[in-house]
This record gives C-alpha cells, structure tokens and sequence, in this order.
C-alpha cells in the first residue's frame, strides 16, 4: 500500500505509486478536500497518480524522494498552485 | 601533450584535408570511383586513429560517414550533394575537435551529443526508416510555441542541439499498462518537462482517475533516434522536433525583445540614432548572453565593434530571428579563425642539409684554431690578415647556406591555404545561390611559412568579394550571354624573389560610375579628384578605407572593409595588391609577395653621410652621369637615360639630411623601379648588397613613412631600410 491517510490530514505516498495508487489517492483526496499530500518517501509515481495531483491542487509536501519526480514533476505541481 | 597525440593530430588533419578534396571532387564527379575510394579511405583510417587514441565520440561520428561513403561504394546509395554536405560536417566537427584536443589534449566534454547529432543526421539521411508522416511534417515548423514555451523555463540551456516532444498520450493508455511519464523520464539526457491538461480540470468528484487526460511536452539533449526508442510503440503518437544548434529557435519573449530592437532601428533616422543603436545592441547581446547563447552573442558584439550602423545591425539581428538575410542561419558558412600549423612536415633532404652544414662549421672552427696557432707564432700582420680572410670567406659562405637550409624549411606549399577555399567557395556558393566553380592552379608553389599562414585572411577577404559583389547571379549571366555557373581562378606563381597569387573572377567586374559615385558620396575623394584619375585609379578606390559598394549590407563580404583589410594584410607581409577590371568580364587581384619574410636582399649606399639600405629588387641599375647631362627643370632635376626621361631625386635631399657634395663632375645614381616608374636616386657613394634580416619599426617609430625596417651593420651601426614607394609618394 503506497498511498496512506494519517489521522492528522496528511495522506503519505510512499516507494512506487501505481496506476491503482490513482484512485486510491483520489478516494482520499475526496474524503478530506484540504488534506496535504506528503511524498517525501515517493519513489516514483504513475501518470495516473501525478494527473490527480494536478486535477485536485493539493498541497503536497516534498520533495518527493525520486529524482525524476523532485526534479522535473514537482517544479510543475508547485508551479500550477501560485 | 604526448607524441603519441602529437602523431595523431598531424596525421588527423592531413586526412580531413585528403577527406575533404575527395569529397569536394566527387560532388563534381560524383562516378570518380577512385576518389570515392580515396575519401572512403580516408574517413576509415581517421577512425581507426581516433579509436586507438580512444576518442570514442569522434569514432561515432566518423563512422557514420564512413559506412555512408561504403554504401555509396556499393552503389548502394547515391552521393548527392546533401549527403556530401553530410559528411563535409562531419569533418568540420573534427576540426573543432581537433582544435580542442591540441589546446588540451582531450575531446571536449560536449563531444559526445555533439556525435549523436552527427549520427542522428545519417540515421536520418538514411532510407529506412523514416518518421511517422504527422511527425515529419511537424518538423517543417520550427516555430511551434509549445517549443518556446519550453525554452522559457530553461534559461541555462547550453547552446547544443536537442529534440522537443509534445505527447497527447491516448485517454485509454492506463489501461494497456502505459506510463507516459515513465517513458518520458527515460528519455536521456531529458532537460525540462511540463505537463498540461488536455482540457480545464473537472471538479474532483468527476475526475477518471483511469483516463489520461494531459498533454506531455519535453526537451532533451538527444538525438532524434534516441528520443523514438525512449517512446517505444508509442512514438508514433509524439510530435518530435529536432532543434539544431546552428539555428537555435529563441524563446519567445526573447524573440519579442529582438523584434523591438529590429523596429527601433528601422526607425527613420533622426538625432538620437547613434544611442538608440548602441542601445539596442546592449539590449541584444544582453538577451543572448542571458540564454546562454555566447556564441552568438560574441559574434554580435563583432558586428557592434566593427562599424556599427543601423541596418548592419537590423541584419544581424533578424538573422537571429531567423527571418532575415535570404540565406537563413544555417546557411552562413562557418569560417574557422585562421589557426598556425605549430608542426612542420619536413623534407628529410633538407634536415640532412642542415646536418652536413653543421659538420662543416666545426671545420672552420678548426681552421680558426689554425689561424690563432700562427698568430701566436708571430706570422707577420699580412699573412695574419690573408690567412683570416680566407677563413671568413669560407664561414660567410657556410653561413649563407645554413640561411639558406634554414629558410627552406620554413618553406610551405601554397596548398595548405589554397586548399582550404573549395569548401569555402562551396559553402558561399550554395548560401548566395550563385553557381561558382573554383579553379586552382600553382598550389605547389612554395612561399615562406609566415607569408602561407598570412594568406588566408585577405584571400578570403577578395574570394568572398568575388563570390559576392563581382560573379553575377545565373540569370543575370545568362542575360548577358555568359555560362550561368561563374568561374573564379586562384592561381600562384613564383616570379624571381616574389610569389604572385592571383584571384580572377569572370563576373561584371567593378562599375566605375557607381565607384565614383560611391567615393563622392563617402568622401573618399573629391570631384575634381576624381575628375582627373584614370580608370585604373578609379578602381583601386575599392581598397580605401571605409569604401563600400554594396547595394545592401551581406553578411559575407560586409561593406568593403575586406578589401582595404586585405591591402593593409598583404602590405604587412611585404607585398602589394594589384588590381585590374574589364567591365562586364571580370576582375583579378593579384598580390605580389616576397618570397620569404625573414631575409630581404638590399643595396646599400650612402647619401648626406648616411648609410641606407634600398631593396635590391627595386634596384634597376647604377650609373655614373655626367653633371653636364643633368637638366634642371624649376626646383626638379632629370636625366636622359637609354632615350627615357628619368627624374632626378638626391637621396640625401628626400630624406631631409642636407646635400651631398655636388662637386663631384659625375653624379653616382642608383636607377629604381617604383611602382612601375623608373627613377633616379642621386647618392654619395654605393656600397655592397647584402642580405639582411629586416626588423620592422616598432614603437614610437612604427608609424614612420619611407622605412621599411632596420638592421644592423657589421661595424655595429643600424641602417635603415628605405621603402621608396612611401618616401617618394
């Protein structure tokens, strides 16, 4: 499971988020709309998980751990917010 | 640096020079088997030179050329003229490689995407298999903004080439396992990335969290096959557009700042033009330097320096643009500073000269030991003095041809310039559209080293003219009843002490009206001036400085600067530039240099108590003339000599030293050829010739008309070296 809900309205993604990890996140994003996506143990993501993450402008908490992602996806999540 | 690599760059670029005079051929004949042969030769044996010293990218690239010129071989393909280009890049790769690798011994860094561009090309010059159709005609249009859009978050793009990809990935893509971001990550050498949504976002609730619904754009630093083979299956559905480096498309809002200055500068002159050009010259430089483009930056503060004008910069800068000159950007030729061979490949015959001659010096050092052995014997001063004559006429013989042997190794075959204008003439030709066939003749005439080296410059400088301003375009050739392929001969000859290179063009030679015009026009001289010059002298306006003829400022030959920079270039090396013009049938430059630099023959003589130096080849002969033959017309002398009038001039007067003694029944001349006059130089005595090494003024002295140089005589005083052509003018 690489997608988790803390108590706290913090949902982790951890290691390598799947296609399936998509509708997971979504799921949660659904449930609590403010809560803050942490992937800082993010290894990679999937399209699918990085088009929710846009789709819904969640704040995420990085940098997520995967090059590839701290390097070329999050500048464009960040970016789309301010 | 090692011998090893030593070997291997000396060795290197005779093969690109053997590579590119094949290459060269085979455009003209493209069936020459032997010369096919002989390039294919020559790119394999550079390759496997590159390989042992373990220059792997320049393997790559030489490669790729290589097997091209093997398929050809095989007739498997045709050599056309694009694929020749092809293979002249890559040699002009190699050069700047090498260029690199002699400064520091290494290929540089970039050497390795600068290879896969080369081998994207032959990948893409090849048959098979070609892009997706869509993709193929993307291409054509470089001025994509989503391409712009990725250049503008990247503001430290280095200046090399590299592929854009956009990607709408199918909506349905997740459900066969596709990752579109993967395949993007794996892209090598990826440089920015962005992401959108194909459409606005719906609300969360509505989102499919299985539909891909985004838009992928990219740039990397690879080649365009590398780019297809990250994407696998999928790369027929990404748009891909390979970005060369040569015309490297501005971002944007770059491009907007360009245009605006571009506006600014056509705008109507007025008082404040001179600051508005610097202006938007900093303004320009500033944008590129910004983008890391230096390259292209520096080459723009060229133009600034030079002799900035409005319109010169508005066509530099709308070559950036890309929209400016008919020639495009890739099109400019790329001129290489001229680099001085450091290495020398020598006759053996010659060093084996040099070694007898040094044997022989230590005989007459024996024969010295000789000649103190009887001065200590107390040999009277008589037999002393014979006895060290004989010595020293000897020494001075053996010092003369050790001159000589030593010389002659400085001594070069024109080739190694001549034979770097084909390329040149090619590349111009293609850029200016206009048909022009080099001839070469005389390549084999030998010159010195310095005088080889400083050629190309201001030959460059009358061959880029000639391809510009003298050769007519083909339909104009063809009005005029002339083959529409022009002909430009480069012809070298040796001539006495001189070596006469010659540039003939068989183009509309110069228009003397629009020359006249021009000089009026620019000051160069006045009416009445030019009233009274004859046509020969009317042309020669061309070399004046700031002259310009040229309808429009050309990014090739720029506004007659070439010309007088030629003149200045050869007069430097000890020559001159002679010019002659048939309207509507040509023109020829001919520059007349000395053989050697380093040693100049001269006479010397003596006038007002002075001793001098005149060149011995502008010497004619020496005369005893009787005062009574001398006839003085006002202030000036003249004498009759073999039924011609030849003007008097006493040396010692023209030199501001005073008179020499007048009574004396016969005046001693020395008869000079300046510039193709004959006159007389009234002196007090002759003295001897001898061969001098000449030391040019230097300093405060520079500047000084009339003297050629200096150098020092046996009794320790300096004589100067008089240039006749300066003094008497």
């Amino acid at each position: 499971m690489s997608v988790s809900r803390g108590g706290d309205g913090v949902i982790s993604l951890v290691g390598d988020c799947t296609a399936q990890d998509a509708e997971r996140l979504l799921t949660a994003l659904l449930d609590d709309r403010k809560a803050i996506v942490d992937w800082r143990a993010c290894d990679s993501a999937h399209t699918a998980v990085i088009q929710v993450l846009m789709a819904s402008g969640a704040v995420v908490e990085g940098p997520p751990r995967g090059w590839f992602l701290a390097q070329h996806v999050a500048p464009i999540l960040t970016q789309g917010r301010s | 640096m090692n011998e090893f690599l030593e070997q291997f760059l000396i060795e290197a670029k005779e093969l690109v020079t053997q590579a590119t005079d094949d290459l060269l051929a085979l455009e003209s004949r493209p069936d020459d088997q032997d010369q096919l042969d002989s390039a294919f030769r020559a790119f394999h044996t550079l390759k496997g030179a590159a390989g042992i010293i373990e220059f792997a990218p320049m393997g790559r690239a030489l490669h790729a050329a290589e097997d091209l010129l093997s398929r050809a071989r095989t007739s498997e393909v045709r050599l056309d003229p694009p694929r020749i280009g092809e293979c002249l890049t890559v040699l002009d790769q190699v050069v700047q490689w090498l260029d690199v690798i002699e400064g520091t011994g290494e290929l540089p860094e970039h050497a390795g995407p600068e290879a896969d561009v080369i081998v994207a090309r032959f990948v893409h010059a090849a048959p098979s298999p070609a892009p997706a159709p869509g993709a193929q005609q993307r291409l054509q249009n470089p001025d994509d903004q989503w391409v712009a859009k990725l250049f503008a978050g990247d503001s430290a793009r280095p200046a090399h080439r590299q592929v854009a990809v956009r990607w709408r990935p199918d909506s349905a893509c997740f459900f066969d396992g596709g990752d579109p971001l993967a395949a993007v990550a794996a892209l090598p050498g990826l440089m920015a990335l962005d992401i959108s949504p194909c459409k606005a976002w719906p609300p969360l609730e509505e989102i499919d969290p299985f539909a891909c619904q985004i838009e992928i754009t990219a740039l990397a630093a690879a080649t365009l096959g590398q780019a297809r083979l990250a994407f696998g299956e999928a790369a027929d559905q990404v748009e891909f557009l390979e970005l060369d480096g040569s015309d490297q498309t501005l971002p944007q809002p770059a491009r907007d700042i360009i245009q605006a200055q571009i506006e600014l500068l056509e705008a109507p002159p007025d008082s404040g033009s001179a600051g508005r050009l610097r202006s938007a010259g900093r303004v320009a430089v500033n944008v590129l330097r910004s983008l890391g483009q230096d390259q292209q930056a520096t080459s723009l503060t060229k133009v600034l320096g030079e002799r900035p004008d409005g319109p010169a910069l508005a066509v530099a800068l709308r070559r950036l643009l890309g929209t400016g000159s008919p020639a495009g950007p890739s099109a400019q030729p790329q001129l290489r500073a001229e680099t001085a061979a450091r290495s020398l490949r020598v006759d053996v015959d010659r060093i084996d000269a040099l070694v007898r001659l040094t044997g022989e010096l230590t005989v007459i050092k024996n024969g010295l030991d000789h000649v103190a052995g009887l001065a200590e014997a107390g040999v009277t001063p008589a037999a002393l003095g014979a006895a060290l004559r004989d010595q020293q006429a000897l020494l001075g013989r053996l010092v003369d041809d050790l001159q000589h042997s030593v010389l002659s190794i400085r001594v070069l075959p024109l080739r190694h310039v001549f034979q770097r204008f084909p390329r040149l003439i090619r590349d111009l030709s293609v850029s200016l559209d206009k048909p022009v066939r080099l001839v070469i003749a005389g390549e084999a005439t030998e010159a010195d080293k310095a005088i080889v080296e400083g050629l190309f410059d201001p030959l460059l400088h009358v061959l880029r003219n000639a391809v510009d301003h003298g050769v007519e375009t083909a339909t104009a050739r063809q009005a005029a009843g002339k083959d529409p392929q022009a002909v430009i001969h480069l012809r070298a000859a040796r001539q006495g002490e001189h070596v006469l290179v010659e540039i003939e063009d068989d183009g509309r030679g110069i228009d003397l009206d629009r020359v006249r015009e021009t000089a009026l026009k620019r000051g160069v001289a006045s009416a009445e001036a030019l009233a009274a010059m004859t046509p020969a002298q009317t042309a020669e306006l061309v070399f004046a400085p700031g002259f310009s003829t040229a309808k429009a400022v050309s990014d090739l030959s720029g506004r007659g600067v070439g010309m007088d920079a030629a003149r200045a270039a050869v007069a430097q090396m000890g020559g001159r530039v002679q010019l002659e013009s048939r309207p509507g049938h040509g023109t020829l430059v001919r520059f007349v240099l000395p053989f050697t630099v380093m040693m100049t023959r001269v006479m010397t003589v003596e006038a007002a108590g002075q001793a001098f130096g005149l060149a011995l080849d502008t010497v004619v002969e020496t005369l005893k003339v009787a005062r009574d033959d001398i006839s003085t017309i006002g202030s000036a002398a003249a004498f009759v000599h073999r039924e011609r009038t030849i003007p008097l001039i006493d040396l010692g007067r023209a030199l501001g030293a005073g008179h020499g003694p007048l009574d004396k029944p016969d005046a001693t001349v020395v008869v000079a050829s300046v510039a193709g006059q004959r006159v007389g130089l009234e002196v007090d005595r002759l003295g001897g010739r001898m061969d001098v090494m000449l030391k040019p003024m230097e300093g405060l002295l520079a500047g000084m008309a009339g003297v050629a140089g200096t150098t020092l005589l046996g009794d320790g005083r300096v004589m100067l070296v008089l240039e006749l052509g300066e003094l008497l003018s």
